[in-house]
């Protein structure tokens, strides 16, 4: 077992009366491809707000190999090393497609570097052809893979993707976590999944924590939780009729 | 093909260049025509000032009138207390207005003021001034403070032509233009056009929204500053008024209908309303007080209706097509 | 001193009521629909010339001048709202804004062009006289203003509240597509949304014109002024907007008659300013 390169201590998050997260603790390892899942409401994107630095937790702490990052704002944490993508794409909309990748590599890059680091993530997003296109101009699924590129252009040790497959279709879903799966082994950067969509979850996850009104309620392999009972009441229960 | 294209972009801009020198020269005695010559331009230096901070950034400042009045008032009480030639003063003017926006802006940024109530606030930070110089006899005050009179002196800034100031504008224009020119393709123009579309995603992605911000309030800021230094050496008096929100919010327009973000489009703004306000306010203005700005409002609203994307992308195209024709030929 | 301090400070109140009941018209404009109106201080101005107008000419007196120009207003809001305003929805921000200033610019320049700039007043009005409350003055008009402007808040939020075209009003501010989905028409509910704000305005400027006068730069300190109540008291509360008001007006008369009569508005800007830094969702706001 890796050690860990972000813990996630007894965080709890209130909006007025509501508890969006109560206590929850986690740990992702390094090299890994993790899971948060959970039904509608269950605290996901809360959680990863709380994360990433553009919600401040109400207590609890979270920790970026060793280092304290809680309550740190979200460009310090992306220096660190953690960037994420948002589950409705927000995108630079008047901007190329090249233009907004630019943004992220200018975190680790001066000069003609930029332009390197730009058409290598280009390349590897399957974007060069776009290249030159407006952001407003581009379908979903496309878009979501900007969002990838300008985000793997800072570089980060430890990526966060909120609902990355909402809304695509099964190919485009199969290119996306193509995509992913290449990250993780050739570039050995650390993925955190949120996500609904079940399929590219348990095809892709080595590990997932489940999550029902802002608590965790299960942890462990995809096989793990498809059988535990709590998760298939909470989750699966509406899923499994299906 | 590209290289003949970059030839005639040349002979364009050189073009444009000798005309802008040349301009003065054929018109010298006329006065009124220097006048409204320089106004275009200073209108042109204040809107591509302007788009560093509302174009690339997004912010829709409202105060371009506080640091103008700011430049000015401390050109001005520096030249008639201490005979300091505006030639320092204007430094010091935009430097002043530098302080002030970073002082104002540190909290509104901090505290996260954004859109209308930025734009509001910033508005209210025009009055404000005007307001506080008008109580403040010292340096203000209801009357006129007349700068030193001299016939024509260079260390005064003070000349019996406007041709000067022609010059003096145009070279502003021009440092404007390339402050705009390199920000647009620098790592700061980069991500003040991220945060401009959207605050959180460009966090996200390492951007410091609240540095990069005040950064480009503060560049903004300072080439109003000495714009204003040199509009008091010209009027050669400063009164409060200067602070001028009609002024401010004219300026904002010219920057939207120019094209938010495109750095030549605001010059293009400037040029066009600028002489059609004072052509017809040259023509009706007599007659019928207001008209003129009836029409000026008329056209706004029909811009901001029909072009949202601003004049600038307009005269790209148009300018593509006829490269592509001449080109071709 | 304090008696003047006082004094003052009851004159202010009296005219934040109005100052309340004009933020309400831009509260429902741009809590509503979130579209930004800078032109809404120039209805004030544009209702306040039309007082006079038709006080001039048909010799009514400013206190029942609403009875026509509140119509004419309504009208206005809502031809606004057709021609300019439901282009802009889906647009920037900026946009919105660039068209309400164009919007503003027109009026201030249509005003200035029929009435010139000189300062206009009605010769009198019926509504005269002082109420003496031990050493205090109270000028009747200011009071019977303020009391129309309470009146005319409370009528707002009944209609709000209790009539269906104000509880489409609330759904659409609350929830634009849920509202749709149940039948609430976004158009007609915004058209009236804008027509009901301006039409605010005309009450707002006949009672203004009943102790002072107008002229054409009036309409950006009437606009900055509801903008200030609005950020105070934030969106949501008509009882925090009438706080507001009076406190925007008392603080008003305070700077006026402590430092210099010429502070007016830098106190009131001032405030705003705190108002924005501090307290960015308002004193009383939900939203």
């Amino acid at each position: 077992m890796s050690a860990p390169i972000l813990q996630v201590s007894q965080l709890t998050k209130r909006f007025g009366s509501l508890v969006a997260l109560n206590n929850v603790s986690l740990e992702i390892r390094a090299g890994e491809i993790f899971s948060i899942i959970g039904p509608n409401g269950a605290g996901k994107t809360t959680l990863f707000f709380n994360i990433i630095g553009l919600q401040k937790p109400d207590s609890g702490r979270v920790l970026f190999n060793g280092t304290d990052i809680t309550g740190k704002p979200p460009h310090t944490i992306c220096d660190l090393g953690i960037t994420c993508t948002f589950q409705v794409p927000r995108a630079f909309a008047n901007m190329t497609v090249e233009e907004a990748v630019r943004v992220g590599a200018y975190k680790r890059y001066r000069g003609r570097e930029v332009q390197r680091k730009v058409d290598e993530v280009l390349r590897i997003c399957e974007l060069e052809e776009y290249r030159h296109q407006r952001c407003c101009d581009m379908g979903l699924a496309p878009l979501r893979r900007v969002e990838l590129a300008r985000a793997l252009a800072t570089e980060p040790t430890l990526l966060l993707l909120d609902e990355a497959g909402a809304g695509l279709n099964p190919s485009e879903l199969a290119g996306l976590m193509d995509i992913l799966r290449r990250l993780n082994e050739e570039k050995r950067i650390t993925l955190c999944i949120v996500e609904h969509v079940m399929q590219m979850v348990m095809g892709l996850a080595q590990r997932i924590v489940v999550l029902d009104y802002g608590e965790v309620i299960a942890e462990g392999t995809p096989q793990e939780i498809s059988t535990n009972p709590r998760v298939i009441e909470a989750y699966l229960g509406k899923g499994a009729v299906c | 093909m590209r290289r003949t294209r970059e030839g005639l972009n040349r002979l364009l801009l050189a073009a444009l260049l000798g005309v802008a020198l040349l301009l003065p020269i054929a018109v010298r005695t006329d006065q009124y025509t220097l006048v409204l010559l320089t106004t275009i331009l200073l209108y042109g230096v204040l809107a591509t000032a302007w788009n560093v901070i509302g174009g690339l950034a997004g912010q829709l400042d409202l105060a371009a009138g506080a640091y103008l009045g700011l430049g000015a008032f401390t050109a001005g009480t520096l030249l008639i207390r201490l005979n300091v030639s505006p030639w320092l003063g204007m430094v010091l003017g935009g430097l002043v207005a530098v302080g002030f926006a970073v002082l104002i802006g540190y909290p509104l940024f901090r505290f996260g003021v954004k859109e209308v109530w930025y734009a509001l606030s910033s508005a209210a930070l025009v009055e404000v001034l005007r307001v506080t110089f008008l109580i403040w006899s010292q340096v203000g005050g209801p009357v006129e403070r007349y700068l030193p009179y001299h016939e024509w002196s260079f260390y005064h800034l003070r000349f019996a032509t406007y041709m000067p100031f022609y010059y003096i504008m145009l070279g502003l224009l021009a440092l404007a233009l390339l402050v705009n020119h390199w920000i647009r393709h620098s790592k700061l123009g980069y991500y003040l056009m991220a945060l401009g579309e959207n605050e959180e995603a460009a966090e996200v992605l390492g951007v410091n929204t609240q540095k990069c911000k005040l950064q480009a309030l503060a560049i903004y800021a300072f080439l109003v500053g000495v714009t204003g230094s040199i509009y008091a050496c010209m009027y050669g008096f400063i009164h409060p008024n200067f602070f001028s929100g009609p002024m401010s919010i004219e300026v904002a327009i010219l920057g939207i209908v120019g094209g938010m973000g495109i750095t030549y489009g605001p010059v293009m703004a400037a040029i066009l309303l600028v002489s059609v306000r004072e052509f017809l306010r040259a023509n009706l203005g007599g007659q019928l007080e207001g008209l003129y700005l009836v029409v000026y409002a008329t056209v706004l609203i029909l811009i901001a209706l029909f072009r949202p994307q601003g004049l600038g992308p307009m005269l790209r195209q148009a300018y593509d097509r006829l490269l592509s024709r001449l080109v071709k030929e | 001193m304090t008696d003047t301090l006082l004094q003052n400070l009851i004159n202010g109140a009296l005219t934040g009521c109005i100052y309340a009941l004009i933020a309400l018209g831009l509260s429902l404009i741009f809590g509503v629909m979130n579209v930004v109106n800078f032109a809404h201080g120039d209805f004030v101005m544009l209702s306040m010339y039309l007082t006079f107008w038709i006080g001039l000419w048909a010799g009514a007196d400013a206190v029942f001048t609403p009875l026509l120009t509140f119509p004419a207003l309504f009208l206005i809001g809502v031809l606004a709202y057709y021609a300019l305003i439901d282009r802009t929805l889906r647009q920037k921000y900026v946009t919105q804004i660039a068209v309400t200033v164009g919007l503003m610019t027109f009026l201030r320049a249509l005003t200035q062009l029929v009435w010139k700039a000189q300062p206009r007043a009605l010769p009198y009005s019926i509504i005269q006289g002082n109420i003496q409350v031990g050493p205090y003055t109270i000028l009747a008009s200011r009071l019977v203003s303020a009391v129309v402007s309470v009146l005319a808040i409370a009528g707002v939020y009944l209609f709000l509240s209790r009539t269906w075209a104000g509880r489409a009003i609330r759904a659409a501010s609350d929830d634009l597509d849920a509202a749709s989905l149940l039948g609430v028409p976004y158009r007609q509910t915004y058209a009236l949304a804008f027509g009901l704000g301006s039409a605010l305005t005309a009450i707002a400027g006949g009672l203004l014109m009943t102790f002072q006068q107008v002229d054409p730069t009036m309409g950006v300190r009437f606009g900055l002024l509801s903008w200030c109540v609005l950020a105070m008291a934030g969106l949501g509360s008509i009882p925090g907007l009438l706080i507001s008001g009076i406190i925007v007006g008392a603080a008003e008369a305070v700077g006026m008659s402590l430092w210099d009569p010429r502070a007016r508005s830098l106190i009131v800007y001032l405030l705003f300013i705190l108002v924005l830094w501090l307290r960015p969702r308002g004193l009383f706001g939900r939203k």
